[in-house]
């Protein structure tokens, strides 16, 4: 009987966990107020990462790509998206695209803040996180690991589909 | 009273017509008036084989710039082309979108046709000698700057500028078309161009 009761406990919990990686992991101090949402990666044409098996990858069959997310803190402060760490790629930035002078530079971004209440929207021509030196392909159907550090939120782990 | 009527007549319908006037001249895009004469060019197909603008007549072409190492700015361009076609049906044949790199060091025949080849199997990419290269980019007016310092050495970046530019089925650059135009835009004007 009472195993019973700890096993729906513990039933519930891991359901809990499942509807909660839909969206985001939060490793974080506890209750998060922010959320990730519409996370992607672009996926990248067939390059030569197979054709090379497998050892390594030298920037001429390596590929760079980025990855998207809507991150929305639901709290009442603000918050900051320090970094970002992934597997996927041997170098990982936060960056904006901005137009300067007729030209489209990726800027470096020390942080991402997001507003209490608000959203930071990565998208294509904007803010995103860029994957240089990819160590895979890319192909839809994959996912993207990316960890996310924000200074209040803490950890946050996202799976990013590639599209 | 019957004149006073026909009166209202004559406002609605020239009140009608005159946006469609208006419409008929107005392109989302960037128009060049009047536009400059045809700019021929030469380079490299990926297949190897000699691409020629000036061969393209009956086609509006669609020339963009970037590189296959880009992580933003080309691929979302690349891929938003490949749904104008889409959105184009049938007209699409008589567009053919060109890819030149801003990259050749980098950017192999090869690699630039698997690149290419992978938003849409009827893109077109070019690459050639610097020199030939660089005077393509000085006749539409493309920049393209190295980025060495981007802390990522020994790869750089390449900071470009991100039009596309439309050349009609005669050969004259007629539009640009500004990164952040949308699908339903491009395609629109492209028809518009067609339609003569």
């Amino acid at each position: 009987m009472r195993y019973g009761r700890v096993a729906g406990v513990l039933l519930v919990i891991c359901l809990s966990g499942i509807v909660d990686t839909v969206a985001a992991d939060s490793m974080g101090h506890g209750q998060s107020s922010i959320q990730l949402e519409n996370a992607w990666a672009r996926r990248t044409p067939p390059m030569a990462h197979q054709e090379q098996g497998g050892h390594g990858g030298s920037a001429l069959n390596s590929n760079n790509s980025a990855v998207y997310i809507t991150v929305r803190n639901h709290g009442s402060e603000p918050d900051v998206l320090l970094s970002a760490a992934t597997d996927a790629a041997t170098t990982i930035r936060l960056d904006e695209t901005v137009e300067k002078d007729g030209l489209m530079v990726m800027q470096p971004r020390p942080q991402f803040d997001v507003p209490a209440g608000g959203s930071l929207a990565m998208k294509p021509g904007s803010y995103h996180i860029m994957l240089l030196g990819l160590k895979r392909a890319l192909n839809p159907g994959d996912v993207v690991h990316v960890t996310l550090i924000f200074q209040k939120a803490g950890e946050m782990f996202v799976d990013a589909p590639v599209k | 009273m019957r004149r006073e009527y026909w009166r209202w007549v004559v406002v609605i319908c020239c009140g009608m017509a005159a946006p469609m006037v208006w419409a008929s001249a107005q392109f989302a895009g960037q128009a060049l008036v009047p536009p400059p004469p045809p700019m021929d060019f030469m380079l490299q197909a990926a297949d190897g084989s000699e691409f020629r603008l000036s061969q393209q007549r009956g086609k509006v072409v669609v020339l963009n710039f970037g590189y296959t190492f880009c992580p933003d700015v080309c691929p979302t361009t690349l891929a938003a082309l490949s749904q104008v076609r889409t959105r184009l049906g049938a007209a699409a044949k008589r567009v053919q979108v060109v890819f030149i790199t801003l990259d050749p060091e980098r950017d192999t025949p090869e690699r630039l046709g698997i690149y290419v080849k992978a938003f849409d199997p009827t893109f077109v990419a070019l690459t050639g000698n610097a020199e030939h290269l660089a005077q393509v980019r000085n006749l539409y007016g493309v920049i393209a700057e190295k980025e060495m310092d981007a802390g990522i050495s020994p790869e750089y970046l390449i900071a470009h500028s991100a039009y596309t530019y439309i050349i009609d089925l005669v050969g004259q650059l007629r539009l640009l078309f500004p990164f952040d135009m949308s699908i339903e835009e491009m395609s629109d004007d492209i028809s518009q161009l067609m339609r003569g």
